[in-house]
C-alpha cells in the first residue's frame, strides 16, 4: 500500500507495464470530475450510503473477504470498521465498492465512489489533486529477513556495503520502494512486486536470491503467523500517514471526515479498532488526543491486546480452504462465463458486419471497416477497456463496468472474427456467388443463403480457438473493476496464502469452461463436414 | 426476344467485345462458336449482368439494360435474371444443399413460391433430367454429368424465357457430355430459347438454329449451321473449323 503518484524512474518499470503507466497518465489528465463540486456530502446523506472504494486484493489487515462468511461480498479489515464509523457519523450506511487499488483515485474522480479509504499514503503530490484527510493511521516500515539468514540481523547489516550486494523486495511504487530509493545505495537492488504477501513469499523461498522485504508494519503484524520462517529485522523506519481521499472542492465532506477521525481518537474508538488488528502501538499513542468521560487526558493507553488477536489465521490449508473458498471462486467463474458468453456473440455479429462491409460494401463502408480492423487489432485489449471505461464518461456516456467489459471484449474480438470470416468468405469459389446472382438473388440474399452457410464450416475451428482465448482474456477486465475468476483468485489467495490449492482449483475451473467448448466445436465441425460431403 | 445492340467492352486497354450486335428469336437455339479468347463467354455473361459492358444496349423481352449503375440498373438486372437462367461450365451447384434444395432454392426465395409447389415442380424437373432418385443427395456425391443435369433443372425451375449455357460440357468426359447434350436437345425440341457457348460441334450442327462465329470480339460470320459448316464464307470460320477438325 501507500504509493506516490510521481517519479516513475526507469528501473522501477520492471513489474509494471510501461503502457499502463502511459495510459494512467493520459487518463488522469483527461478525466476531470464529472460530478458537481461541493455536493458530495448532501448526496451521501440523501442517498443514505457512503460509497467507499478499496481493493480486497490488498488483503489483511486493510480490506479482505470475510473468512467466516460464505457471502463473498462481505468484507473485513480495519478499514471496513473505519468506513462504518465514518458512515455512522455522516448518517449513512457504509457501502463497499471493489476497485483495483491503483485505479481508486481515477474512480473517485469518475464519481462512482465518495471516498478512497485503502492505505493511500499522504504525499504533497496527492494533496494537490485530492482532498486528503488527517491520518487515520501512522504507518511505519518493517524490514523482514529469513530466520535462517545470520548475515542480516540489523539495519546496519543491510546498509553496509561490506556485507555484499543485497536484493530487497518491495511493493512497486509503495513507500517502501521510495524509501529504499532515497537511500541511494549501489549495493542494494530493489525488486518490485505487485502484492504485499507475494514479496514475503518470495523472500521466504529465496526466489531470485532475495535477501529481505521492506514491508508495512501492519501488514507484517497481520501476516506473521503465515510466515514462521521470516523475522523482523531491527526497528521500524520511515513514518508516514494513511489518509482518506475525497474529490477536490469537497471541503464540507473533508471536514466532516476529519471531525470523525478526531472524535474517534478522543473517545478511544479508533484505538479499539486498531487494537483489534494489532496495529495500536506507541506511534499511534503519541497522537495523545484521547480523553475520558470528563474530558481529561487519559495518558498513554497502549494496546490492551496481547499482540496475537489481530493476526490472520493461516492454518487453513488443503481441502479445508477449497471447501471454504471454493464457492467464491465458482461464483467468480460465473462472471467469467457471463463476460465470455455475452461478448462472443456480439463479437461474431460485429465481425460479420465489418467483413461484409469490407468485402461487399461500397468504399465508404469498406474503408472504415478495414480501418476498424487494423485499429482494433493493432491496439491492446487493456487500452480499449480503458478507453471505454474511463474516457467514454468524458463525452457523457457512462457505462457500468460489466457492460464496458463485454463491450471491450466484443470490440477486440470482432476484429479477429472479421479477419477469420474474410478468409472464410474468400475460400468460397466465385462461381457460387455468380450462380446465386444468376438465379435472381440479391447480393445480400446470396450471402445469407449461399456464401455464409458454406463459410461457416471453414471458420468454426479458428472461431473456437478465439472463444477459448476470449475466456482467458476476460481476466484483463479486472483493470476496469470487474471481479472475475482471476481477480477473485488473487483476492482469495492473498488473503489465505493458499496459493497452490486455490491456484489448482482456478486452473481446473478454467479448464472446465474451455474443454467442453473444444468438444462441442469438434463435434460441430464433424457434423458440418458430414453435411457437406 | 433477346437483342444485343452495339455491345462494346474493354478490359483496361484490351477490347474484348467490339460493337457486337445479335438477335435471338423466341424458341431459337443460338450457338456461339469461335476460338478461345474470342469473347464468347464474355458476351454471354453480359446478357445477365455477370459482366458489365461499356456501351450499347441489351433488350430482354422488353427489359432494357444499358451500361451504368443505380437502382434502375439493378432493377433491370434483377428482372432479367429472373427471366433468363444460366448453366455454368463448373456447374456451381450449392454444395451445402441437397439436389432438391438446389432446385427449389430460387423459386422459394426469389419468386416467393410456396414450398409445396416448388418441391413438386422440382421433382418433376429432376425426373425429366433423369435424376428423380438423387433428390436427397448432396451435389458432391454426384458425377459431373449428373451435377450438370441438376444445374439445368435448377435453371428450368425458374420457368426461364431463355437459358444461357456457358460451355456446359467442357468439364465433362464424352459419356457425361452425351447425357447433358441429350437433355439440352430435348429442351431445344420443346421450344426452349437457348444461347449456348460450346465446343460441342455435333450439338451446334444438329440442334442449333443459328450459329455465330466470334473472333477477336466481333461476330465474324452468322448463319444456319448447315451453311456455316458446309459453306463458310469467312476465313476466320474456315480456319476455326479446320483447327477443330484437326484436334478432334
Amino acid at each position: 500500500m501507500a504509493a506516490r503518484p510521481e517519479e516513475p524512474s526507469l528501473h522501477r518499470v520492471r513489474h509494471c507495464d510501461l503502457l499502463t503507466v502511459i495510459v494512467i497518465a493520459i487518463v488522469s489528465i483527461a478525466v476531470a470530475p464529472t460530478v458537481h463540486a461541493g455536493e458530495a456530502l448532501d448526496a451521501i446523506r440523501e442517498r443514505g450510503t457512503l460509497r467507499w472504494g478499496a481493493d480486497m486484493e490488498g488483503g489483511g489487515p486493510f480490506v479482505f473477504p470475510s473468512p467466516t462468511n460464505e457471502d463473498s461480498d462481505r468484507v473485513e479489515g480495519f478499514e471496513v470498521e473505519i468506513a462504518n464509523l465514518l458512515a455512522e457519523r455522516l448518517g449513512a450506511e457504509a457501502e463497499f465498492r471493489q476497485n483495483p487499488w491503483d485505479k481508486l483515485p481515477e474512480v473517485l474522480n469518475g464519481g462512482s465512489i465518495d471516498i478512497v479509504l485503502n492505505g493511500y499514503e499522504w504525499s504533497p503530490a496527492w494533496a494537490e489533486q485530492y482532498g486528503t484527510s488527517i491520518p487515520y493511521y501512522v504507518y511505519e516500515l518493517q524490514l523482514l529477513g529469513r530466520k535462517s539468514d545470520d548475515t542480516l540481523l540489523t539495519w546496519d547489516d543491510l546498509l553496509n556495503p561490506a556485507g555484499g550486494p543485497r536484493k530487497v523486495a518491495v511493493l512497486g511504487g509503495s513507500a517502501a520502494d521510495l524509501y529504499l530509493q532515497s537511500l541511494d545505495l549501489d549495493h542494494i537492488e530493489i525488486v518490485l512486486y505487485d502484492g504485499a504477501t507475494d514479496a514475503m513469499q518470495s523472500v521466504k523461498n529465496e526466489i531470485d536470491d532475495l535477501d529481505a522485504n521492506l514491508q508495512d508494519l501492519c501488514v507484517w503484524t497481520y501476516y506473521q503467523d503465515g510466515f514462521p520462517d521470516l523475522r523482523a529485522v531491527g526497528e521500524p523506519v520511515s513514518r508516514g500517514y494513511y489518509v482518506i481521499f475525497v474529490r477536490q472542492d469537497e471541503p464540507e465532506l473533508l471536514s466532516e471526515i476529519n471531525e470523525a477521525i478526531i472524535d474517534a481518537l478522543r473517545d478511544g474508538s479508533l484505538r479499539e479498532i486498531l487494537s483489534k488488528y494489532g496495529m495500536w502501538n506507541d506511534t499511534q499513542a503519541a497522537r495523545a488526543l484521547e480523553t475520558n468521560a470528563d474530558g481529561g487526558f487519559t495518558g498513554d493507553l497502549l494496546s490492551d491486546d496481547d499482540g496475537t488477536r489481530g493476526r490472520g489465521n493461516f492454518s487453513l490449508r488443503g481441502w479445508d480452504v477449497i471447501r471454504q473458498r471454493g464457492g467464491t471462486l465458482v461464483r467468480a467463474a460465473g462472471m467469467t462465463v457471463l463476460l465470455a458468453a455475452l461478448s462472443m456473440p456480439l463479437a461474431i455479429f460485429i465481425g460479420l458486419i465489418v467483413t461484409l462491409c469490407r468485402m461487399y460494401g461500397p468504399w465508404f463502408l469498406g474503408n472504415p471497416a478495414a480501418l476498424y480492423v487494423e485499429l482494433v487489432r493493432g491496439t491492446p485489449l487493456v487500452l480499449q477497456l480503458y478507453v471505454i471505461f474511463f474516457l467514454l464518461p468524458e463525452i457523457g456516456i457512462s457505462v457500468p463496468p460489466v457492460v464496458a467489459a463485454v463491450l471491450g471484449l466484443a470490440i477486440n474480438y470482432s476484429a479477429y472474427e472479421a479477419e477469420i470470416y474474410r478468409a472464410g468468405l474468400q475460400a468460397i469459389p466465385k462461381g457460387q456467388m455468380e450462380a446465386a446472382m444468376a438465379l435472381g438473388m440479391s447480393k445480400w440474399m446470396a450471402l445469407k443463403r449461399v456464401i455464409i452457410p458454406q463459410s461457416t464450416r471453414i471458420v468454426i475451428p479458428p472461431m473456437t480457438n478465439d472463444f477459448i482465448a476470449l475466456f482467458k482474456d476476460t481476466a484483463v477486465c479486472s483493470v476496469i473493476t470487474v471481479v472475475e475468476l482471476s481477480k477473485e483468485y488473487n483476492i482469495q489467495a492473498r488473503s489465505t496464502m493458499a496459493i497452490l490449492e486455490l491456484g489448482l482449483l482456478t486452473a481446473l475451473l478454467y479448464m472446465a469452461m474451455s474443454y467442453p467448448l473444444s468438444v462441442v466445436a469438434a463435434k460441430l465441425e464433424r457434423n458440418l463436414q458430414k453435411g457437406q460431403r | 426476344m433477346i437483342t444485343l445492340r452495339n455491345i462494346c467492352k474493354r478490359f483496361g486497354d484490351v477490347p474484348v467485345l467490339r460493337d457486337v450486335t445479335l438477335h435471338v428469336q423466341k424458341g431459337e437455339v443460338c450457338v456461339l462458336l469461335g476460338p478461345s479468347g474470342g469473347g464468347k463467354s464474355t458476351l454471354l455473361r453480359t446478357i445477365n449482368g455477370l459482366e458489365t459492358f461499356d456501351s450499347g444496349e441489351i433488350d430482354v423481352g422488353g427489359i432494357k439494360l444499358t451500361p451504368g449503375k443505380g437502382a434502375a440498373h439493378e432493377m433491370a438486372l434483377s428482372q432479367i435474371r429472373q427471366r433468363v437462367g444460366m448453366v455454368f461450365q463448373q456447374f456451381n451447384l450449392f454444395p451445402h444443399r441437397t439436389v432438391l434444395e438446389n432446385v427449389t432454392e430460387a423459386p422459394i426465395h426469389v419468386l416467393k413460391r410456396s414450398k409445396d409447389a416448388a418441391v413438386a415442380k422440382a421433382r418433376e424437373l429432376l425426373a425429366r433430367v433423369g435424376l428423380a432418385e438423387k433428390s436427397d443427395f448432396k451435389p458432391t456425391s454426384l458425377s459431373g454429368g449428373q451435377q450438370q443435369r441438376v444445374a439445368i433443372a435448377r435453371a428450368l425451375a425458374m420457368d426461364p424465357e431463355a437459358i444461357l449455357f456457358d460451355e456446359p460440357t467442357s468439364a465433362l468426359d464424352p459419356k457425361m457430355t452425351a447425357e447433358v447434350i441429350s437433355v439440352m436437345s430435348d429442351l431445344a425440341a420443346e421450344g426452349q430459347t437457348m444461347i449456348v457457348v460450346t465446343h460441342a460441334m455435333g450439338f451446334a450442327r444438329s440442334v442449333g438454329h443459328q450459329v455465330h462465329i466470334l473472333h477477336a470480339g466481333t461476330i465474324a460470320e452468322s448463319g444456319p449451321p448447315a451453311q456455316i459448316f458446309e459453306d463458310p464464307k469467312s476465313d476466320v470460320t474456315r480456319e476455326f473449323l479446320a483447327e477443330v477438325r484437326k484436334t478432334g
